[in-house]
């Protein structure tokens, strides 16, 4: 009987302004607030409001059964708060029908495990305590930035007493495995890594409204047998997306609400199918199979691993220099240039960056605020001068 | 394909450098083995690209002397000049002599006879610019021939968008109207046909110039470093005014940086002069007019390029920084700003903003090199062996055989 694991992944960057060399010394306010304030309005209005009043009506129809995982960043939280607070209650509810589970992360949906340990640590108890003092809940299973992973994220992850943790199925990892099952990564035993299975979750995020897509139109019937197709072959099937996939980048015109009101009841209507959250996925199976895991594997591009933030380098110049400021923030005991430093960290300012596809106005040009990487480069870097000389770093080099 | 092409001018005489980019169009078209024949009002000493079949229309009525020293008239005081890579006259100066209206006409008169007389085969005809389009009509009419009229640039570019010599205007609007297909040189260009010329879309192609890689390395010149690099004629249009602005505020960001305005043009004296206004006289050198081999060793030099022209059709010397691995930062303003994505770009008039993208790319050498290899790796696309190709495929669209 599989189970059919969900987890919505909830995200707000804080978006930087055009922050000029001009301003370097002279004015502090790197982030452009008013962008990140009507992106979050507009996001809530076409996805987050209306989903969580459909996942909340689910919930309540089927009893319970219904059950699905959310990882929310603190930055989003934050801008939650402060925006939309109707929202933080909306996922209290769902938090209290006991049918939803809050996965850990780090706060600012950082790329902290490839550059600071320590970094990592804080912004993952940073995160805990954030979803603590908002849901009365303690995280247990944990994904990683972008579901960024290896042996040495489950390592850590299992070190920092988590139950479990989150991964993208890739082809390249799991050879002529199925990801339909729980696995382990090389030296940590007892930390069940649940994997992304990206065809039939990509069924939905990404191909739901394609006419041109052989599966199109898809209705919950249809995908409902294609869960169940796994069965016998599989133990649990994770569908892992962003949560803006419902009516940010499935529109609302392509009947994906409409999909997902249905598709409860058709899942369960095979009768040997069922709902789990993580946490009860790994509860209720063990895993089958130890996974070596060296080269680091995301859930990004078709390359599914650290290109997107880390393949070029203006990116991997501006993250060592990012992170070589971080003793001196730490050190400054300014809780605002901490804050600052930490809005930095977000993946999202290096993904801008992507030179990948750039000439094709791809998926990267969809999400950039920026016209083209070589300016999300220059106003990171210029925010990162201004930030060294208040925390006293004098002579602010890039890292070459 | 057997074409027709019909020009003002070809290198190493021009006055424009509409010359120029039809000679890089017939060789590359040559090379593909079509069957060219190029047609000009005077034999202008001028060596025929190899396969390419070169007429005139020069009488014992027309005194060469005459027309060919009205070809360079345009230039004034100034020594004739050619930065490498121009394509555009200045604004505001009129390029020919008066009589020039009638040249045209008395080319478009000769022209069907010389076609004729000369047993010219050809399946299609390709005029560049107003001062061909009239023989083009005559020979579209006289042999049914298809006729592609070639914009470069209009009356209106010239001036700045605001005045159009109204007998120039005729031609360019007849020749517009009366073609089977209009090539612009870019997306702007093509807006301006329709717009003010009432070009229909439907029959109007972009076709961006090409640039030919430039193989040549020279030794940069012993110049103060860092450097950001000017070039161009120095005219309205150009922007070289908002040039000088923003190295007054990139050097309060980066003193030790080094501006030099390499090019001649009727605004050369006033920015010598505005210069010194500003301040910065000892941070600014204007070298004057530059041959190729000196642009060469400007590139070589330059750490960033600016090209802040208030108005241009195309624009092609960003394209040939870029070849040189030259960070580029370029005028919206410009046709060739539509066509590139491996550069910084922002309107002339933001001077703040130009001066934000010039101390950028001084400061973040990471940036700077990015700029430079994607720059290269992406002009290195627009050879003009692949331009011809959809100037092949127009004539296809016209029925060519």
């Amino acid at each position: 009987m599989p189970s059919v694991c969900f987890y919505f992944q909830v995200h707000q960057p804080y978006r930087l302004r055009r922050y000029g060399v001009f301003d370097v010394g002279r004015r502090h306010d790197y982030f452009d607030t008013k962008l990140d304030e009507a992106v979050l309005r507009k996001v809530a209005d076409k996805c987050y409001r209306p989903m969580n009043a459909l996942v909340e009506r689910l919930v309540d129809e089927t009893d319970g059964r219904f059950r699905a995982a959310y990882s929310i960043t603190g930055s989003a939280l934050e801008q939650m708060e402060r925006w939309a607070p109707d929202l933080i209650e909306s996922f209290q509810r769902l938090v209290a029908t006991g049918a939803i589970e809050l996965l850990a992360e780090t706060h600012s949906h950082s790329l902290a495990f490839l550059a600071s340990r320590d970094e990592f640590d804080e912004q993952v108890e940073l995160h805990a305590s954030k979803i603590e003092q908002l849901f009365g809940v303690r995280t247990r299973v944990f994904r990683n930035t972008e579901l960024i992973f290896s042996n040495a994220v489950a390592r850590r992850v299992h070190d920092l007493g988590f139950a479990g943790v989150l991964a993208e199925g890739a082809d390249r990892m799991l050879g002529w495995r199925s990801p339909h099952f729980l696995y382990t990564a090389k030296g940590t035993p007892d930390l069940p890594v649940l994997l992304k299975s990206y065809q039939l979750s990509d069924d939905v995020a990404f191909r739901f409204g394609n006419r041109g897509w052989a599966g199109w139109p898809l209705t919950p019937e249809k995908y409902a047998g294609w869960l169940h197709a796994v069965n016998g072959g599989g133990e649990t099937v994770n569908l892992f997306m962003d949560y803006e996939t419902f009516g940010e980048h499935q529109w609302a015109e392509t009947g994906i609400f409409e999909f997902m009101r249905r598709l409860p009841k058709a899942v369960l209507a095979h009768g040997d199918m069922e709902f789990a959250t993580p946490s009860e996925v790994i509860a209720r199976y063990q895993p089958r199979a130890e996974l070596d895991v060296n080269e680091f594997v995301s859930w990004a591009d078709t390359e599914r691993d650290l290109t997107a933030w880390l393949g070029n380098a203006m990116q991997s110049s501006a993250l060592e220099s990012l992170y070589a400021l971080r003793d001196d923030v730490l050190a400054s005991r300014d809780a605002q240039a901490l804050e600052d430093f930490r809005r930095l960290t977000t993946s999202d300012h290096f993904y801008y960056m992507c030179t990948k596809y750039f000439a094709d106005g791809d998926v990267h040009k969809y999400f950039s605020p920026y016209e083209s990487p070589y300016e999300a480069h220059i106003a990171f870097m210029n925010a990162l001068s201004d930030l060294a000389s208040r925390v006293g770093r004098s002579g602010f080099r890039a890292a070459a | 394909m057997r074409v027709l092409m019909l020009g003002w001018e070809l290198p190493p005489r021009f006055a424009g450098g509409v010359g120029v980019v039809a000679e890089a169009m017939l060789r590359a078209l040559a090379q593909r083995g079509h069957e060219l024949t190029y047609l000009m009002p005077l034999p202008l000493g001028a060596p025929a690209p190899r396969g390419v079949r070169l007429l005139d229309t020069a009488s014992p009525r027309v005194g060469a002397e005459g027309i060919a020293s009205r070809l360079v008239s345009y230039a004034g005081a100034a020594p004739p000049i050619r930065i490498p890579g121009e394509v555009t006259p200045p604004a505001g100066v009129p390029l020919y002599g008066h009589d020039l209206l009638a040249e045209v006409e008395r080319f478009a008169c000769e022209a069907v006879d010389r076609v004729a007389e000369a047993n010219v085969p050809f399946d299609v005809i390709h005029a560049h610019d107003w001062t061909t389009f009239r023989a083009g009509l005559a020979l579209r009419e006289r042999t049914g021939k298809p006729l592609v009229a070639h914009v470069h640039i209009t009356e209106f570019d010239k001036s700045g968008g605001h005045y159009a010599d109204p007998a120039v205007f005729a031609l360019e609007r007849e020749g517009i109207a009366g073609a089977d297909r209009v090539v612009a040189v870019s997306r702007r260009i093509a807006n301006t046909c329709r717009d003010r010329y009432g070009a229909d879309p439907a029959r109007t192609r972009v076709v961006y110039n090409g640039v030919d890689p430039d193989t040549s390395a020279p030794a940069p010149p012993p110049l103060p470093r860092p450097l950001v690099l000017f070039l161009g004629r120095i005219t309205l249009q150009k922007g070289p005014e908002y040039f000088l602005e923003a190295a007054r505020r990139v050097l309060e960001v980066q003193p030790d940086a080094h501006f030099v305005m390499a090019g001649t043009g009727d605004m050369l004296p006033r920015m010598i002069e505005r210069a010194a206004e500003l301040g910065i006289a000892q941070r600014v050198s204007f070298p004057g007019f530059v041959d190729r081999e000196r642009a060469a060793a400007l590139y070589a030099a330059a750490d960033v390029f600016v090209m802040p022209s208030v108005s241009e059709p195309f624009g092609i010397v960003p394209l040939e920084a870029m070849d040189r691995g030259v960070p580029v930062i370029v005028s919206r303003q410009s046709g060739v700003s539509e066509l590139i994505t491996n550069a910084l770009k922002c309107d002339p008039w933001e001077v703040e903003r130009m001066a934000e993208l010039v101390a950028a790319a001084l400061r973040y050498p990471v940036l700077a090199r990015a700029l430079s290899e994607n720059g290269r790796a992406e002009v290195a696309n627009f050879g003009w062996p692949s331009t011809v190709l959809r100037i092949e495929a127009i004539y296809r669209e016209l029925g060519v055989p």
